[in-house]
């Protein structure tokens, strides 16, 4: 770490101190509550919704050497820390919400990072870290989150890494020169203050560990859960990813500029304990702002709560195992934009890139085997002037189809998303120029299986002043596949009906949408992809389906093969005869439905959503794409494991 | 009429608890509960105990009922069959929920959703409209609507809900639709949502009165058998039911609002704690109840408890007040396993159970258990419930013996650090409900009550640093006292949402009348003296935009004479005292106005003895060992019934009771002071 601050100490981790099961267990116990109470310190006083009703935010607690010993997200202090020049000391409290210049730990300027270091007897004995999604981040447009956006200089504010509080000192002319660019200060100020109050109290308990069972016994148990960790993770490795590599592909819509669809390519092997996650085949970067820069230390943490989750749940998730995985990602690719490309929308990369996971890992590990979802996270942001010239600026995350799942339906209209929650309609009424007309889910969205994919969620919004909207998503073209003879669910869309009755298709992705009091958008996220045979789905759920209006009649012969009567009852001899019927026209169910092939799918796009087709993208003469052996190469020096180049089947 | 009766009805025992409020004199006993009709078990209890006081029924006064009726038909989902009426556009507001899925990452992938207690095909939408200001925006098509209400009701709905947007502001609307069904049906049940939680967010607004639909039938038919029953036998009393909030409501209530009671049991817990605590000096407690599979854990400052109005049952959260009661998984039946990937030693959540329960208790159990483990270091002697149940304590030898071949440890080794961990998750509950709140866990005693509580509340509040540690006489019957000592109580609220630079104090004032007045009506409708009403009242304030409101106390003499002030200046306190931070320049905002009201009842006499200065060496009935940090360690072991008031001794020591075991460490010091309740403080 290079610092001026003479007198910092950083801890030693000792390799002589035994360390029982018994105290171990303590400490990780110990760790996994004060990550969890970063977590409600957090949302009991933050102000933003996106903070506190839909929970975007993410804790860490790590070593003296930057690694992360609890938390959701790989660490990033080292690398933020290398370029540091300020010194660091007790009482200091940084800021960040440049993607650039933390290794990506944050992926776009709405999310602010705070940094605590954490002393103990004068040595530093690790980091306490959190970050959320700021409402609104400065710039051209309310939310920070142009979808035309082909810089980041267009997505609000960029924070450097910079000292919010000294020795306990708040440095108010930093303050002032951040809040006084944006649009709602009061906001960003108290988040900013609940976050720092979420670090004070990973750092209140990991002082207490400390004093508890003393420094040394404590950094060596940091130490040993590394080690669990690893041990755990090199077991799995072993059992889930194959030597043969294989691949599996998936597409972002387009851009927000009309360039798409863009393809995500993921190859993955293993060499002895170590495994391979290899993006080469993934296109290019894209001008507008659906770049997701992907951090490799998070990339790793999502590999291993996948593989982890069905086997000790109980497990602290570290950054044990990490020098197990090798992440090779080309410079110039879609998920490692290079500075300063846009970043602003990267949910939707970032949601396909689980989709691509999970389709990757399908094949060795069952347990983990589900259909895809509704695959991005759909925004809707309104903004305006009140009727008494008050600026209002609403934003809501949507939800939609969760995928059919080994255990049972995909949840109708509910989030992908850990722990996030939707806003109350009586908020959104309270506070803002909305009635909300209606919030259900859409009929037949989900996609048919033995367990059925969740249906999209169908929002209703009705604007009551004059204002500009935005929307984002995706899934309005490709659609969330099926598995094992599972179907596909239905894409997402938007309807702006206006006030004189007219009515307009809008695309997935836009800013400046201009509405008059009276104006409803009708906005309709994707379905859930279906898991096993949709044939041979109980009679049963079907026609509770039905009874619930989940799915019609129609779709329950034409997705199930189930015939239901007048009553609502199954016809059971013509149920029987349908099903034989579609068995032998399908043949053999396919392992994963996707829907048509995508030249269909283009040439169709627009007699079937309205909206053009997305155009090719066209490379960008600043950021040309890095070749896929050579990134290998290049990891392979890096992490000491000389090889052969690996190429996709 | 100078008897009052507490009774408590518990997973496997009901517990009742009798006072002479003339001359003090206690009886108490237990039978176990009946589940199929809890009722049944009361009556039992109810003649024995008169029996054994030589009373006859119609000499009760009072009973006073913690019931987990209402609490295992929500958790069983078991209730009747509810209908919803919701507004147009909204007919999948409980199928919806708050559309979340449980973390970390992939979580969705397991999670299992819980039928709501409206099913989607009994839910229809009203054609209407309430705005957000209370204004109509569509108003109700009673054509359309009776021709849902019929709809529902033909096909066979036990129980109605009405739950419209914006209903929290105006409850015009609903009331419309509830004159409509009572017009077509007289007498069905009906919940209008404004009536249960006059609150906002739809969601959890509706599926609170969807589950007060569901459970009332239950309840309501419990009652009314408990009530007739108790009749028949000769008693002529009002029977009350304590409420989650530890307030008494009447039968009649508890028949309308069951839900009022969903968390009974546990608030008799805290409330039996609290009257303990106070009385032997110590209103600053933290409560710690430890049974077979679970452990409750509250806060109570300055001799009340912690109130919240967000109460989580199952996978529900209901918008009920209750005492903020922590639950963890951690109780004797817990079981310790060692997950073959990581090797590490987990306690729990999984339990044994009353059946087959440890393997101590010889009933097949042979998975090691905390009670196992207790048993190995011998803070359980081998003979339980004064002699009548022994122990197999090789049987829980070999359990933890496995344990201990997983992670390399000794059996005693292994058995001290099934404990070690137990404690520290129960720790870890207690840190929840204090530090996470602002409040220093060394500035509380600690109430141990439950089953395993006093086995394990040194050991416990050593790590909080919370004493004494108190141990009150018969630590298993103390919700029942928890009954006895309620007060009636119930609270009215309106939500207002304006911001403090425009609220006026005279419109808070009117506001605050009229919940008082509201609230008077009802104490004097259930019957509550005037001298005995008691009035308090609340403002749920937040930062303008915040989400979470914090509940703070206003002074209606303050408001009358325009002053509101010293509201803003005490919520900036609470913030800070909860958060660590307060925010100057911060709008802030009221968002409910509360009146709580409070009915007494006659305060308890406890029974005190005057202190000697014993060493209690009379009631040693027996040497054993313990194993304390490695070593094997010479411990006496006490019959509670000998000691008496004074007598103090220190740890190492073990003190039996009939239903319960007290384990004073080495370096500690245990006193009974002239309650009879078993004080525990460190050696000076």
């Amino acid at each position: 770490m290079a610092t001026t601050s003479d007198e910092l100490r950083i801890a030693e981790i000792p390799t002589d101190v035994e360390i029982d099961p018994v105290t171990l267990d303590i400490i990780e116990g110990a760790l996994k509550s004060a990550r969890y109470e970063m977590d409600a310190t957090l949302f009991r006083s933050a102000m933003s919704p996106v903070i506190r009703e839909q929970h975007d935010e993410f804790p860490m607690i790590t070593d003296p050497r930057g690694r992360m010993v609890v938390g959701q997200f790989g660490a990033y202090i080292n690398e933020m820390m290398e370029a540091w020049d300020q010194g660091i000391y007790e009482g200091d409290v940084i800021l960040t919400s440049d993607p650039f210049k933390c290794s990506a730990s944050i992926s776009h300027t709405n999310d602010w990072l705070i940094l605590v270091p954490i002393f103990h007897d004068g040595a530093l004995v690790g980091w306490s870290s959190q970050f959320g999604h700021m409402m609104d981040a400065g710039g051209r447009l309310p939310g920070s989150l142009p979808t035309n956006a082909k810089t980041i200089y267009d997505e609000g504010l960029i924070i450097p890494p910079v000292k919010v509080i000294e020795r306990g000192e708040v440095q108010q002319p930093v303050l002032n020169l951040i809040f006084n660019n944006m649009r709602m200060p009061a906001m960003n100020r108290a988040d900013m203050f609940a976050l720092i109050a979420g670090c004070r109290a990973g750092e209140k308990r990991v002082q207490e560990l400390c004093d508890r069972f003393g420094q040394e016994t404590y950094l060596a148990a940091c130490q040993a859960l590394l080690d669990r960790t690893h041990a755990a993770m090199r077991t799995l490795i072993n059992l889930a990813i194959p030597e043969v590599p294989h691949s599996f592909e998936d597409y972002v819509d387009d851009d927000g500029l009309g360039h798409g669809p863009f393809k995500m390519k993921l190859t993955i092997w293993r060499e002895g304990d170590h495994a391979f996650f290899d993006w080469t085949g993934t296109d290019p970067q894209a001008m507008g702002p659906v770049n997701f820069y992907l951090s490799e230390g998070m990339f790793k943490m999502f590999i291993g709560i996948y593989l982890i989750m069905v086997n000790d749940p109980q497990i602290l998730f570290n950054d044990g195992f990490y020098p197990l995985l090798h992440i090779i990602l080309p410079e110039g690719c879609l998920l490692r934009p290079r500075f300063p490309s846009a970043l602003g929308c990267r949910t939707h990369a970032l949601a396909r890139l689980f989709d691509v996971l999970g389709g990757a890992l399908t094949k060795q590990a069952p347990e983990l085997n589900t259909a895809a979802g509704y695959g991005t996270s759909p925004y809707m942001l309104y903004s305006g002037w009140g009727e008494k010239g008050d600026f209002f600026y609403a934003m809501e995350i949507l939800y939609g189809g969760i995928p059919g799942r080994p255990i049972g339906d995909g949840m109708d209209g509910h989030s992908w998303w850990p722990l996030f929650e939707n806003i109350p309609t009586e908020y959104l009424e309270a506070y803002y120029p909305l009635r909300i007309d209606g919030y259900t889910t859409v009929t037949d969205s989900g996609g048919p299986g033995l367990h059925r994919g969740g249906n999209g969620v169908e929002k209703r919004y009705v604007y009551l002043e004059p204002g500009e909207v935005s929307i984002h998503d995706d899934r309005w073209l490709t659609r969330p596949w099926g598995v094992l003879g599972g179907l596909p669910g239905a894409r997402s869309e938007k309807i702006l009906k206006r006030v004189d009755g007219s009515e307009e298709r809008l695309p997935s992705k836009c800013d400046e949408i201009v509405v008059e009091p009276g104006d409803m958008l009708i906005y309709r996220t994707a379905g859930g992809g279906g898991w096993k045979d949709r044939l041979d789905r109980p009679v049963e759920a079907v026609v509770r389906d039905v009874s619930f209006g989940l799915v019609s009649a129609a779709y329950a012969k034409e997705g199930y093969g189930v015939v239901i009567n007048a009553d609502g009852t199954a016809d059971e001899a013509a149920t029987a005869a349908e099903r034989e019927r579609q068995r032998t026209e399908r043949g053999d169910a396919l392992f994963f439905d996707f829907g048509p092939p995508l030249e269909e799918i283009l040439a169709s796009c627009k007699a079937e959503t309205g909206l053009e087709p997305p155009v090719p993208a066209t490379p960008l003469k600043w950021s040309a794409l890095e070749d896929g052996a050579e990134a290998q190469q290049r990891v392979r020096a890096k992490d000491d494991l000389p090889g052969d180049t690996v190429t996709a089947p | 009429m100078a008897y009052r009766l507490g009774v408590d009805v518990g997973g496997t025992f009901t517990d009742l608890f009798l006072v002479n409020d003339e001359d003090g004199t206690q009886h108490r006993v237990k039978t176990p509960t009946t589940p199929a009709d809890p009722s049944q078990g009361v009556l039992v209890g109810v003649a024995k105990i008169c029996e054994t006081a030589g009373i006859s029924p119609a000499a009760l006064g009072n009973v006073m009922h913690g019931t987990t009726v209402a609490t295992n038909a929500v958790l069983e989902g078991k209730g009747a069959r509810v209908g919803l009426i919701t507004t147009q556009g909204f007919k999948q507001i409980l199928h919806l929920a708050r559309s979340q899925t449980p973390g970390p990452l992939a979580g969705w992938i397991i999670m299992i959703k819980p039928d709501p207690p409206a099913l989607l095909s009994d839910t229809v939408e009203a054609v209407e409209r309430m705005g957000p200001r209370g204004e109509t925006v569509v108003p109700v098509d009673e054509q359309q609507v009776e021709g849902i209400i019929k709809q529902l009701v033909d096909s066979g709905v036990e129980s109605l809900t009405i739950g419209l947007i914006n209903s929290y502001i105006s409850n015009k609307h609903e009331q419309q639709i509830g004159a409509i069904v009572e017009r077509l049906y007289p007498g069905f049940p009906v919940t209008l949502s404004s009536d249960v939680v006059p609150e906002f967010r739809e969601y959890e607004r509706t599926l609170t009165a969807c589950m007060n639909s569901f459970v009332r039938p239950k309840v309501e038919e419990y009652v009314k058998n408990l009530d007739a029953e108790l009749k028949q036998g000769g008693a002529t009393c009002d029977v009350n039911i304590l409420r989650s909030d530890a307030g008494l409501m009447t039968t009649r209530e508890a028949g309308r609002n069951p839900i009022y009671g969903v968390l009974s049991g546990p608030s008799g817990g805290v409330a039996g704690a609290l009257a303990v605590a106070t009385r032997a000096g110590y209103p600053n407690i933290l409560t710690f109840d430890m049974g077979g599979t679970s452990t409750d854990v509250a806060l109570c400052q300055n001799g009340e408890p912690t109130i919240g109005r967000d109460t989580s049952i199952g996978q529900f959260r209901l918008k009920v007040p209750s005492i903020n009661v922590h639950t963890v998984g951690a109780g004797g039946g817990s079981i310790a396993h060692v997950p073959q990937l990581t090797r590490a030693l987990r306690v729990g959540p999984q339990s044994a159970g009353a059946e087959p329960g440890p393997a101590a208790y010889g009933k097949g159990g042979t998975e090691p258990t905390v009670t196992d483990a207790n048993v190995v270091v011998g803070h359980l002697p081998p003979r339980l419930l004064g002699g009548e149940m022994a122990l197999d304590v090789a049987a829980a030898e070999t359990a933890v013996g496995t344990i201990g071949d997983a992670i390399g440890l000794e059996t005693d080794a292994a058995a001290e650090g099934i404990l070690a961990i137990v404690n520290e998750n129960m720790a870890g509950a207690l840190r929840l409900v204090s530090v996470q709140r602002g409040y220093d866990p060394r500035d509380f005693a600690l109430v141990a009550f439950g089953g395993a509580g006093p086995l394990h509340a040194n050991a416990v509040a050593e790590l909080m640093g919370s004493f004494p540690v108190i141990v009150p006489p018969s630590p298993g019957l103390l919700c029942a006292i928890g009954d006895l000592v309620a007060e009636f109580r119930n609270e009215f609220a309106q939500t207002i949402v304006t911001p403090m630079d425009q609220v006026k104090a005279e419109d808070v004032g009117s506001v605050l009348d009229e919940l008082g007045t509201r609230t008077r009506e009802w104490m004097t409708s259930e019957g509550i003296a005037e001298g005995d009403q008691r009035i308090t009242y609340l403002a749920d304030m937040r930062y303008v935009l915040q989400g979470y409101e914090i509940a703070v106390p206003v002074s209606i003499d303050d408001v009358k004479a325009g002053k509101l002030d010293q509201l803003g200046d005490l919520f900036d306190q609470m913030h800070e005292q909860l958060y660590g931070f307060f925010m100057e320049d911060a709008p802030t905002e009221i968002v409910n106005l509360r009146c709580i009201g409070n009915g007494a009842v006659p305060s308890m006499q406890f029974p005190t003895a005057k202190s000697s200065t014993g060493d209690g060496a009379g009631a040693i009935v027996e040497e054993h060992e313990i194993v304390f940090e490695g070593r094997k360690v010479p411990t006496r072991i006490y019959d509670r019934s000998k000691l008496t008031p004074g007598d103090t001794f220190d740890g190492p020591a073990i003190v039996t009771e009939f239903d319960s075991t007290t384990v004073v460490l080495p370096g500690y010091t245990a006193a009974m002071d002239e309650y009879f309740n078993i004080l525990i403080n460190p050696q000076a």
